[in-house]
Parts: structure tokens; sequence; C-alpha cells
């Protein structure tokens, strides 16, 4: 996999026997996913075939590999389409056939070769508990590895909710001391294509974008690219008049669920989570979650692992073990503060008394009720 | 910890304490005070004025015959943002939900574009609410800090429920953690000012019933 | 008219001029905050500041003053129980979120707890949280009179009648002038009998002014045939201390009557047509006795109307035409005597027009909790009591009624100060002017 890049893009595609044409169709489908003007795609197709393929470096940390197994499965553009047509993937210790010191030393050799120029994605979050050691390879710890590649990068993109935002390792308790990519790099542009897994369009889409631009697109607070992260699930949902009409599904199997009403209740994360599900869904576009009938899980947000149950209800209150307190917690809470009120009342109404005794006058209160 | 989670999470948690210690505090506080018994005959028998204390209740919703002429508009404004308020807190799905897990049960809501029609609604009474309240000069005169703050932190939840629902100005879940701290703080504020009187008005009410039907008198 | 309660000086008794305005404020806190029970408290912490009471009142409606609106008139005690009594006082005081009452405001609220108040209740009517203001202002004056800020009226009637039994000093005891009048109207005046069923007593009102009254009172009584009896040592209904606000005046002064009760073994004390006296013995004494009385207390109004419904009182027609009848704030708003006049009325089949507000929900004659006897409250007080001189005017009646001597001599008063043409008559006289023998067929055919 370490061909050198001088090759333009145009030059592969037509030694592939792949029509203008065709590519310009294909990168017009690409756009559009990413919700580019029309004319965008030809624009794209065009500068892809006057530029030589640029260098990617893939780097897996403290991952499930799960983010991987999503973007082979892009479909618009497909992973092969990706890897031969577009990018010079230098690196990807999961998906290259050579290992071991050959490996790494492709890795070092893109890197120097491309300085400066080539796009570091980094899939895994980066823990730094035990000197680093929870996570190494070639006997090098995931920090390590990171800044040093982090040096040459002309930027990163975080794949995944591990290393956009720390994902489930820096979950409550965060045993590894892991951390988000952004939390160790400061001096490098940073887009974050967060998902658990990120949907594999989004993360083609996303690396397309930038090698064809060579720009940083725009970015939300959370440093994800707003178009595809710019609106809420909820809003594109097409569950979403059954939360206008307020039918909702109460359980997983009741009538409301069988008739495809929302799942608001059954504690869907949909109105707090920005990602395309709703639109450019799953498996080429044949589901997603909610459609399927499960709700939100909201994996695209930073800490969704700690934001409550999965199974609460967003505007529940968020305590107790489960992260959904339950009426017994509640009460529990209300119970002994309003025994420590009436103990306070109690006290105050004692007071008032006292001084009332006090005073020799009879009481100046007007009669009420039966003696 | 982002704004929702604070909000829903410890906030809330705090603001409910107070909210209990704050109203048991009150309520036991002068309850405890030196009760006297009435020992003048009662015109009328025990039933007789237990009835009217409860019929009270209901009959001091709708002024007097003789009153409605004066009070009329007052009270009909009064009334109509207390009813839309009822209706946006305790029939918004969301809302349900959030009631349903303080008290175990639910209920049916209203689709969220009526909702959203009677917030708008009952935004507007609320803010002629207020312009009564300055311009009025017997309610200006009797008005504190309590009368002020109190239809101010009501007002900012309604406010920021809205916003929340029209994602106006800030991402949802923003939106959102302030709506629901916002709530947080109206909690806090309830047993301290004059919110109170969603305990004191039945019971009030039915007092007086009992009190004047005791003497055979009208409530 | 806005007159800030702060333009009338206070209006004090001499002997009550000199006290310190700290002896004065600790006075008044004596009297009302410390000693505030959890029915007042409830009733003060319940206001949501909705001014709606202003609307049920004839001296705001009058004057539109807001200073006159109810509850604004005990605002330095509900100022008083936030800081002092309230179970948030701790915090009221340590923050200093409400200031400590001054001489000064208490004595400024004078005006608005006296002379403005009829204490008639019909604010307690109109209150969507159903406070019982008048209770409020009932209490707020027992501190007012605690701080020495009763006024000088009031103050000296009361003081007067505590020590004498008469609230003036007259040329002849009420006793004596009683004898007369029986004699001038040729009626016999049962007085002093060791035992009686019902015991009487008379307004001090109806001796100096209208003791044509009087004369109906025992007339009627002896047309009944029942055993009853005034007794010199408990003669004046009224009570003066109810007016000043001092519960303990108001106490003995109930007790004269009480004692004379239990000492002739009386089973009833009638109330003569006094709504006052009607408030201070039937509702509040047994309370300041300290336990239930040993004896009924009633009406005359609704004694007579049980007697016309048992077959004991027959009444002829009565030749009044078109006839209006005002009912008495404590009789019958807060007393609720409201069926027995419409009852008598209606035996003597009078064609009765019903003012516009009636009933329970009545104006004050403006004359009520003691108004009439303070001098500077007169030119408010003919102010506010236009409403009422209006309705009476709207009903187009000839002959004005009512049953209680005070209102009676505050609409005559209008008459004098307001050229108004109405005379107003008692109820009673009118059916003692109208007794027939029990053995003839009443007016109305049939009993009512």
């Amino acid at each position: 996999m370490t061909r050198g890049n001088t090759e333009l893009v145009g030059e592969i595609l037509l030694r592939h026997g792949i029509s203008r044409r065709s590519f310009i169709k294909y990168c017009t489908a690409a756009a559009s996913a990413m919700a580019l003007p029309p004319g965008m795609g030809a624009v794209m197709a065009e500068q892809l075939r006057q530029a030589p393929r640029p260098s990617v470096v893939y780097l897996s940390f403290q991952e499930c590999t799960g983010c991987l197994e999503s973007l082979t499965r892009s479909f618009a553009p497909t992973i092969e389409s990706l890897i031969f047509d577009v990018i010079s993937l230098d690196y990807d210790d999961t998906l290259m056939a050579a290992a071991g010191e050959a490996a790494e030393a492709a890795r070092t050799k893109a890197m120097h070769d491309n300085f400066g120029k080539y796009v570091l994605v980094v899939d895994g979050s980066v823990p730094t508990g035990a000197g680093g050691g929870y996570c190494t390879a070639g006997g090098r710890s995931s920090v390590d590895i990171l800044r040093e590649a982090a040096k040459g990068a002309a930027a990163i993109v975080c794949v995944g909710t591990c290393s956009a935002f720390g994902g489930i390792p820096f979950a409550d308790p965060n045993p590894t001391d892991a951390w988000p990519v952004s939390a160790i790099v400061g001096d490098k542009p940073i887009i974050n294509v967060s998902g658990c897994p990120p949907i594999p369009e989004v993360i083609t889409g996303t690396l397309l974008q930038f090698v064809t631009t060579g720009k940083i697109p725009d970015l939300d607070e959370h440093r994800r690219p707003k178009s595809f992260f710019g609106t809420s699930i909820h809003d594109r949902c097409y569950r979403r008049p059954f939360y206008d009409q307020g039918k909702f599904a109460k359980s997983f199997d009741d009538e409301g669920a069988r008739n495809g009403w929302c799942l608001f209740e059954l504690g869907c994360k949909g109105p707090t989570t920005y990602n395309s599900c709703a639109t450019i869904k799953w498996n080429g576009g044949t589901s997603f979650p909610i459609e399927s009938g499960h709700p939100c899980l909201g994996c695209a947000e930073p800490n969704f692992w700690d934001k409550g149950s999965f199974y609460s209800p967003l505007s529940a209150p968020a305590w107790g073990k489960a992260g959904q307190s339950t009426p017994l917690e509640i009460l529990e809470i209300a119970g002994a503060a309003a025994a420590a009120g009436a103990v306070l009342g109690v006290a105050s109404a004692g007071v008032s008394r006292l001084r009332q005794h006090r005073s020799e006058r009879p009481s100046g209160d007007e009669p009420m009720g039966e003696q | 910890m982002d704004i929702l989670g604070l909000a829903r999470g410890p906030a809330l948690k705090v603001a409910l304490a107070v909210f209990c210690v704050g109203v048991a505090w009150r309520i036991v506080g002068f309850a405890l005070l030196r009760i006297r018994f009435d020992l003048s005959k009662p015109r009328t028998s025990v039933m007789r004025y237990v009835s009217g204390g409860l019929l009270a209740i209901g009959t001091r919703s709708w002024p007097h015959r003789q009153f409605i002429g004066r009070t009329g508009p007052g009270e009909a404004l009064g009334y109509s943002y207390h009813l839309g308020l009822f209706a946006v807190v305790l029939l918004f799905t969301p809302h349900i939900v959030f009631l349903g897990s303080l008290f175990g049960f639910t209920w049916p809501g209203l689709p969220s574009s009526i909702i959203t029609v009677l917030s708008v609604l009952t935004l507007t009474l609320f803010l002629a609410v207020l312009f009564r309240r300055v311009t009025n000069r017997v309610m200006r005169m009797l008005s504190n800090f309590d009368d002020y703050f109190s239809w101010f932190i009501t007002m900012l939840v309604l406010v920021t429920g809205l916003a929340a629902t029209a994602h106006l100005g800030a991402p949802y879940e923003t939106l959102l953690g302030v709506h629901i701290l916002s709530f947080d703080v109206l909690l806090i504020w309830f047993p301290f000012g004059k919110l109170m009187h969603a305990f004191y008005i039945f019971p009030s009410r039915a007092i007086n019933g009992a009190v004047l039907a005791r003497k055979g008198a009208v409530s | 008219m806005s007159n800030p309660a702060g333009t009338f000086a206070a209006n004090l008794a001499p002997a009550e001029a000199a006290r310190t305005p700290d002896s004065r404020v600790a006075g008044a806190m004596r009297g009302f905050a410390q000693e505030v029970g959890a029915l007042s408290a409830f009733r003060l912490e319940s206001c949501i500041h909705c001014g709606i009471c202003a609307d049920a009142c004839h001296f705001y409606i009058a004057t539109e003053d807001p200073q006159y609106t109810p509850i604004w008139k005990v605002e330095p005690f509900k100022q008083a129980y936030k800081r002092e009594a309230s179970p948030f006082a701790p915090l009221f005081k340590l923050f200093g979120l409400k200031r400590e009452v001054t001489a000064d405001q208490l004595a400024q609220w004078q005006h608005l707890l006296f002379d403005s108040c009829n204490m008639c209740g019909r604010c307690s009517l109109i209150c969507p949280m159903g406070i019982d203001v008048a209770a409020l202002i009932g209490q707020a004056r027992h501190a007012m009179f605690d701080a020495g800020l009763a006024p000088k009226e009031l103050y000296e009637k009361a003081a007067h009648q505590h020590a004498t039994g008469q609230p003036e000093a007259s040329t002849e005891p009420y006793r004596d002038q009683l004898l007369a009048i029986g004699a001038r109207f040729g009626v016999g005046i049962p007085l002093d009998q060791a035992e009686a069923d019902i015991m009487l007593c008379v307004p001090r009102t109806d001796i100096e002014q209208y003791p044509s009254a009087v004369a109906a009172l025992a007339r009627v009584m002896q047309h009944l045939g029942v055993s009853c009896t005034f007794r010199s040592e408990g003669l004046v209904a009224e009570n003066y201390g109810y007016f000043a606000g001092s519960k303990q005046w108001q106490r003995d002064i109930s007790l004269r009557l009480i004692e004379q009760a239990i000492a002739c073994k009386a089973k009833t004390l009638l109330i003569p047509e006094c709504g006052q006296a009607y408030t201070a013995l039937r509702w509040e004494a047994a309370d300041l006795y300290g336990k239930p009385l040993p004896f009924a207390v009633r009406a005359v109004t609704e004694f007579l109307a049980d007697e016309l419904q048992a077959g004991r009182l027959k009444l002829g027609k009565a030749a009044t035409g078109k006839t209006t009848f005002h009912d008495p704030c404590q009789l019958v708003r807060k007393g609720g005597v409201n069926d027995a006049p419409r009852a008598l009325m209606k035996a003597m089949q009078i064609d009765l027009h019903e003012l516009q507000d009636s009933g329970a929900f009545s104006y004050c004659c403006g004359g009520g909790g003691g108004v009439v006897d303070i001098a500077r409250a007169a030119p408010l007080r003919y102010r506010s009591m236009q409403l009422k001189l209006h309705e009476i005017e709207a009903t187009g009646a000839e002959t004005f009624l009512t049953s209680c001597s005070d209102c009676r001599h505050t609409f005559d008063d209008a008459k004098t100060h307001l050229a108004w043409e109405k005379t107003p008559h008692s109820l009673l006289e009118l059916v003692a002017a109208n007794l027939l023998p029990t053995g003839t067929p009443s007016a109305a055919g049939n009993r009512p």
C-alpha cells in the first residue's frame, strides 16, 4: 500500500477505466450527501482529477474497531473507491497487508515524505494512565504515537466519539485516564466525526470534502462539520409529526410502538443529538435506529454514556443509580427535606408561641371552629 | 457536566429539597401557632358549615353577581392566565414525562402545536397582567419585590420553554437546560414568596366559607 | 381625592396622648404580631396582592383612593407579622427584608383602621383567596388600642362605658329614662324582675334618639305575653370596647349583660335592633367569657320571625306603600339574620323593593364600626354613603326600613347633613304598630 502519490487522481481513474462522466456523477452524489450545492460535484471532480492523491495515516487507539467496520460499509463513496481512487491510505494497521516493523516503516515513510501535508485520521481515545501503557503499538504508547504523528499532519480527523469526545473509555470512572485527541493535541486543526460509530458516509464524505477543497469545513461548537451535524435527529425525524401531535409510544410493545409513534417517552435523545442518521441513514440508506423502533442513544454527543439512562426521557429528572431518578428516590429526598422543614416550622412556631406566652393579655386571635 | 445535565440533575435535586424544606417550614410554622376554638353557639349544624366550607372552595372562583361588574375583567384576566399556565404545564408531553417521573404515573397530553399556541396566548396574558399591576393604582401600591419576582421567574420559565421548542437562539439542549434551570430557580423561590398561594387558596377559601356558614351567613 | 394617610395627625384622647413612640410600637407588637394565631396568620399569609378587595369597599369605590383598599388597612401588621411572627421571621429580620413598624406609621394608619373602615365585612365576600379582611382589621384595632392609638371619641366612650355602664354621662340615668319612655308611650317596662325567660337590653341610641323604638320593643313583648325583663345593671346593648379595639373593655362590658342574664336565669338574651351588639354578644362574648354562654343570644328580628312562624305572632297589613329595606351588615352579612326581616315584611304584606345590593351584599350605611362617632371621619363618611343613598333613591320607595338603630341614626344624620329626603324607619316599630290579637287571621292570610 506504500505506493508513491505522485500519480494524479485523473490518471488513476483512466487506468481503471472510469469515465470522466461517471466520476462527476460520483462526486455529485458525495456532494449532495454533504449538502453542498449541486455544482460542487463537478468542481470536486475536476479538482480531484488534477490533484495528486493525498496521503492518509489512520491510527487506531483505545477503540473497538466499530468505526472502521462502519467506514468499510460506506456506499457513497465506497471505501474501495476512496482508497484506490481518491486517497492514498498509507497506514492503517487493521486494513494494511503489512504487519510489524514493515507496517511501522510504512507509517514513518509516509509521514516523512508528506510532512505537513498528510491527513491524520484517529479512531479511539488516548489513554494516559499507567504512563500510557494501556494502549501501545510497537512498544510505544498511543500518546507518543499521536504526538509524533500530529506534528506533520495538515489536519486531524477524529473518527468516532472516542477520539472526538473520549467516548466510552472516557466515561465514568475512566479507569485508563483516557482523553479525546483534542485534549492531547492543541496546535492542529481537528475535525470531529462523532458517532458510535459514525455514519460511514459521514466519514468518507468528510474526508472527501477535506481532500478536495483542502479546507477545514464549517464546524459546530464541538468541531463537527455542520454539513453533517447541523441539525438534530429530532428535527429531521420521520416520527416528528407524532411528537407534534402528542402521540407517543409508552413501551416497546404497545399500540403506539406498533404504530410507529414518537419514542420520546422511551428515552429518545433525538432532540439533543446532532447527526445525519435521520437523513443519510445506515446501510446505504436502509434504516436508522429510530426507524427500527429504538430510541436514539445520543451517541454522537459528548458524554453520551454518562447522561443517565438511555431509556429515561430527556425531560425527566436525572440522578440516582440508574441515571434515572425513580419516584422512590425522589420521595426519599422530598420526604427528608419536608421533615427538616417541619422541624424548622415547629421551631419557629415554638418561638412565636413562647413570646405570646410571655405577654399576659388574652390572645388577640379570633376563634375558629368548635372546641 | 453540561447545562442540561446540571439542570435536571444536581440543580433539580437541590431545588426540590429546598422546595420541600421551605413549604413544610412555612406551613408548619404558622399552622402550629395558637388555634382558638369558637365558643359561641353555631347557628347551623356541623354538617352545614363543613359543607359550606367545601362549597366555598368552588364558588369563590366565580365572583358574586354584585361584584362582577367591577371585578369581572380583572378576574377574567387573572384566571385565564392561570388556566393557560395549567394547560401548558400539565398537558405538554415532555412535562407529563417529567411529572410522571416525580409522581410515578402519567396522563394523556395535548398536541404540541396546540401547546405552542396556548403558550403564546399565556405569554400575552402574562404581559397584560404585568401591565395591569403597574398601571392599576391599587395593585401598584400593594405590590412588592415578591410580586414582581414571582411574575418574572414564572415568565422566564414560560419564555425559555417556548424558546426551547422553537429552537430560538441556542441549541435545543442548551435551551432545554436553561428552561429546566429556570424552573429549578422557581422551585427554590416558591416557598418564600406568593407562589405559595397554590397551597393556600383552597384551605383559605374553605375556612372563610365554614366560618360564615357557621353563622348561617352567605359566603 | 388623594389624601395620603400621613396628612391626618392622630386623633387621641388626652389619656393616651403622652405615650412615647417606643411604648406605642411595643404595645402594637404585643397586641398583634406576638399574639397572632394560626387563623389570622393564615389570612396574612394568603394575600396575593390582587387588590380585588378594593372593589368591595364603599370607601374605595366612592373615592377611588387606593389607600382605602381593605387589605392595605392592615399593611403595618402584615409587615409586623412577616418580621416578628411568621415562619420566616428569622430570615426577614436577618436580611432586613421587612422594616420595623414605626410609631409614625401606626399613627398614620389610625385614619385607615378607624375613620375609613366600618368592619362591614363586604371585602371578606369578594376576596378570591377567601381572606376575612374584616377579621384582620378587628385584630389590627386591638393592636392600635394597645399602642394608645384608638380615636379619641371611641376611647373616651369605651372608657366611660367600662367604668359606668353608660358610654356617656346623661342628665338622668338610662334606667330612669327607660321608665319615663314607658310612661310617655303608655307601655309597661318590665324592669329588674328577679327571674325572667328573656332578658332585654336597649341601644343607647334608642334611649336618646328613638324612644319610640324602646316602646315598640316593650309593646311587642307585652303583646306576646312572654316573661321578660330589663336589668338596671345591664341595660346598654352597644359595646364601645369593641369599637375602640379594647379586648379587655369589650369583655368587661359584655360581662355586665352576661352576669345580669345569669342572675335573672334568662334562657335568652334578646338583642334589640342593634347590629354591633349582636356581633359582640352573639359571636364574640362567649370567647371573651371563656366558656359557652348559659343562654341563647338572639336578635329581636329573628325572635319575632320565629314567633310568627310558630303562630304566636299575627301581623296586620302595614300601609307603607312602596318600601325598601337596608340590611344591617352585622346582622345580615356577618350575622346570618337574612330571612327574618323579610319574613316579617311579608307577613305585613309590604310591597318590598330590594336595593340593588341587598342581603349579604348590602353596602354599609357608613356609620358602622364606630365611624359615626368619629367627628373627623364625617366628610369621608358622607362621601362614601352616597352609594347607599343612590341605591335607595333608585328603588323609588316611599318608605325606607332598617333593623339597626345605628344604621337608622346614620341615615338620619345624612338627612340633616346632606339634605336627604328619606326618613329611616324601624322594622320593629312597624311590627309593634301592626300587631293583631293572636285569635284573628293574620294579614297574609296564612302563616308565612
